[in-house]
């Protein structure tokens, strides 16, 4: 062994750090996507370059999504022409809108306000612009 | 022994710093606040965040606190490095590694 | 020496040549240029985000993004693969005792691809961002401009799988008996490494850029799902290349410092044998991480986690490098020249790049970092932090080699100060603007979030030290090899002994027991 004792201990506990990075995002990962079963749907498209949601009883409504405090939902995203990316900063509601495929992204907000959608995958000539809200309403 | 020491004390810090972040991990279950209970995503995705980072920055103090010591100890202006090594006696001393020649 | 600007070769000698010192002074010359040329894209990028709402600089989105683009496929394509190879023609010959490269008019070919390629890159100005994702570079990329990159990335991938060949063949194929493989010094495993990682990785993204193309001629439509074809082929081609090409990127740069930390430290290399495992590490498992670019695409559990742990298998090799530098330079007597300086700095950067990769294979942290200007902040400490010092590093290292002549120290620590500061400002800044949900490759931030335009404005000071560090750096290399103090060639930095490995493994009669 000698010196490179030192070296084996060094690798150890990187390896050891590196496992509990693992098994930590593994635990909160699996967690995370586990979608309650009685989250609403909403279809959430984007396309250069605006977004367009749509409520399970067939509201449609274009940039600004009204939704209602304390109840899960669950994004159907779809994408009309190239890559986009649905995000809720806020919310850390984050996932691709790719052409072609439909992607899910789920959470349930517990507070009421207005907060920034933005898309967050370059799509083009206005990329920076495509930006909407997302309004949580007191649930009435 | 020396290594052994410094090794052991670098786990025990490592092993403090995490070991502390457990009741962060279980905060979020153990929580009743909404009423339908449903599990909190963004305060899960930014706990894990934080628990990381201070995984990070432990790590970061040791390795940069090394760092430093490392180059304000052997910088050949320390009063203590006036002399030279002994590899230095040898005809070209960064030729090869420790694993040949340096015992 | 290479180059004597007092008693000037004739342009068209060194133009014309195949010897590998031209070559790679040529490869040099040209990665030089257009670390320039994309550093002039970058301060512009950075000036214009200063203030939100405002056109500083850029007056249009599509003028924006052809920026962005073009200076990352400049950094990456023309700057760090020609430095890297351009300081590999110098040196790996000397390391394996060879006369030459093992084909020289190949490395002459493959670099007089490149000047081709990069007037392609930069006379079409594409906007695909340099990862081009399908379908947007299928369908809406406008003109030639896509087709111009199509064509200038298959050139400049060609040239490095010729140049890969090359220093394959030369380190395992010429090498001198006498020098066992494991003996040949590390900078030269790094080359070797990250030629077998091309020859690997390039052809997969060769094939893709021919699909690309067809795709866009309406010939095909592997990646456009309008006829029939899936973009994820598209991304899972893309990175299956170029995450790897990360570390093709990287590592020569740690190699360059596994050449100067045991010179300016007196001391041997801690250990060879870790180097060369840890190279040949990286080498493998690098082609295991490619999908942590893309858990936001819909990918399913399991893969993520493959892909996470593929991810994390790689940081033990990083470590490894990290620690044997730090153990090479225990109980040294370290002479903080500029390489040195630049190296030490560059391991720092790079430690705390890599602590940020590994937050970034979390998967539930994607959710944050993906597409912000995290991304960016880690991907720019990494390229800026490790590559940029470790190159910078090694230019002063080959200084006085090329040129015959010393630069001034005191440039180059204000060269050093100004860039290690600017480095830290500016891109562990972007760690935080991304944290604040600040997506990347945006012309322009909404006004309604002050963080925001703070922590751009911050960055962009930074962005500033840095552009100035660079035109000192740029001022010194010019004035100093035609008017600096003419160096001694045995031991340029008065470290004692016959240190300078260039030059001493020439001339193996200056007492010097080589590797």
């Amino acid at each position: 062994m000698g010196h490179d004792t030192a070296e084996w201990v060094f690798v150890a506990i990187v390896i050891a750090v590196l496992c509990y990075v693992g098994v930590d995002s593994w635990m909160i990962q699996k967690e995370v996507e586990d979608v309650p079963a009685d989250a609403e749907i909403i279809k959430v498209t984007g396309q250069q370059w605006y977004w367009s949601f749509e409520h399970p009883n067939g509201t449609k409504e274009v940039n600004t999504l009204h939704l209602k405090v304390n109840h899960a939902y669950k994004f159907e995203i779809y994408s009309r022409d190239v890559m986009h990316s649905f995000n809720i900063p806020d919310w850390v509601v984050f996932e691709d809108a790719v052409p072609g495929h439909t992607n899910h992204a789920w959470f349930a907000p517990n507070e009421v306000g207005t907060y920034p959608i933005q898309c967050r995958e370059y799509c083009g000539l206005l990329h920076y612009n495509m930006r909407g809200s997302l309004v949580v309403e007191p649930n009435t | 022994m020396k290594t052994t020491l410094i090794a052991i004390s670098i786990i025990a810090v490592l092993g403090v710093a995490l070991v502390s972040q457990i009741h962060f991990a279980h905060a979020q279950l153990s929580q009743t606040t909404s009423a339908k209970q449903y599990l909190n995503l963004r305060a899960e995705v930014w706990n894990e965040f934080f628990r990381m980072t201070t995984a990070a920055f432990t790590v970061g103090a040791i390795v940069s606190g090394t760092m430093i010591w490392l180059v304000w100890r052997f910088r050949e202006s320390n009063p203590k490095n006036k002399s030279p090594t002994k590899w230095e006696h040898l005809e070209d001393p960064t030729a090869g590694s420790y694993e040949e020649e340096g015992h | 020496m290479v180059l004597e600007l007092q008693k000037p070769r004739p342009v068209w000698q060194i133009m014309f040549s195949t010897h590998h010192t031209d070559v790679g002074y040529l490869y040099l010359v040209f990665g030089i240029t257009f670390l320039f040329m994309g550093g002039v894209l970058a301060m512009i990028i950075r000036t214009h985000l200063f203030f939100p709402g405002q056109n500083v600089l850029v007056s249009d989105s599509a003028t924006f993004n052809r920026i962005f683009t073009v200076h990352g496929l400049t950094m990456l394509f023309l700057f760090a693969l020609p430095v890297a190879n351009g300081i590999g023609n110098i040196l790996v010959p000397i390391m394996v005792r060879y006369k030459d490269m093992a084909y020289p008019k190949l490395n002459a070919i493959a670099f007089w691809m490149n000047p081709v390629g990069a007037a392609l890159l930069w006379l079409g100005f594409a906007d695909t961002t340099w990862v081009s994702y399908a379908p947007y570079s299928i369908i809406r990329a406008p003109g030639p401009a896509a087709d111009m990159f199509i064509f200038g990335m298959k050139i400049l991938g060609i040239s490095s799988i010729l140049s890969s060949i090359n220093f394959v063949v030369t380190v395992l194929k010429c090498k001198h008996p006498d020098l066992p493989l494991r003996r040949v010094p590390l900078f030269a495993w790094s080359m070797l490494t990250v030629s077998l990682m091309t020859i690997v990785a390039m052809p997969t993204y060769a094939a893709a850029l021919i699909m690309m193309l067809t795709d866009r001629l309406g010939l095909s439509g592997f990646f456009n799902p309008f006829a029939g074809g899936d973009p994820i082929a598209y991304l899972h081609l893309f990175w299956f290349t170029f995450h790897p090409e990360v570390y093709i990127f990287l590592l020569p740069a740690i190699g360059m410092m596994y050449e100067i930390i045991p010179r300016f430290s007196r001391k041997p290399l801690y250990s060879q044998a870790s180097g060369v495992f840890a190279f040949v590490m990286l080498g493998i498992i690098g082609f295991a991480s490619w999908g942590h670019h893309m858990y936001s695409t819909g990918m399913d559990f399991t893969t993520k986690v493959v892909f996470m742990i593929g991810t994390l298998a790689a940081v033990p090799a990083s470590g490894m490098h990290v620690f044997n530098f730090l153990a090479t330079m225990w109980g040294g007597r370290i002479r903080f020249a500029a390489p040195m300086k630049f190296a030490v700095g560059g391991i720092a950067l790079f430690f705390s790049a890599g602590a940020g990769g590994v937050l970034n294979s979390a998967m539930p942290l994607d959710f944050i970092s993906h597409g912000t200007y995290w991304v960016v902040g880690h991907m720019h400490l990494f390229l800026i932090g490790t590559i940029g010092f470790g190159f910078v590093a090694m230019i002063y290292y080959m200084f006085p080699y090329v040129t015959g002549r010393m630069y001034n120290e005191k440039w180059a620590s204000a060269h050093f100060v100004l860039m290690f500061w600017g480095t830290v400002q500016t891109f562990f800044t972007q760690h935080l603007l991304g944290l604040e949900g600040m997506p990347r490759r945006v012309y322009d931030y909404p006004t309604d979030f002050t963080s925001w335009t703070q922590l751009n404005q911050i960055s962009t000071v930074g962005a500033w030290l840095i552009g100035a560090s660079f035109v000192i750096f740029l001022a010194s290399l010019i004035y100093y090899s035609a008017k600096g103090k003419p160096a001694n060639m045995d031991d340029p930095w008065g470290i004692g002994g016959k240190y300078y490995y260039p030059v001493s493994a020439k001339n193996p009669h200056g007492g010097h027991s080589g590797y």
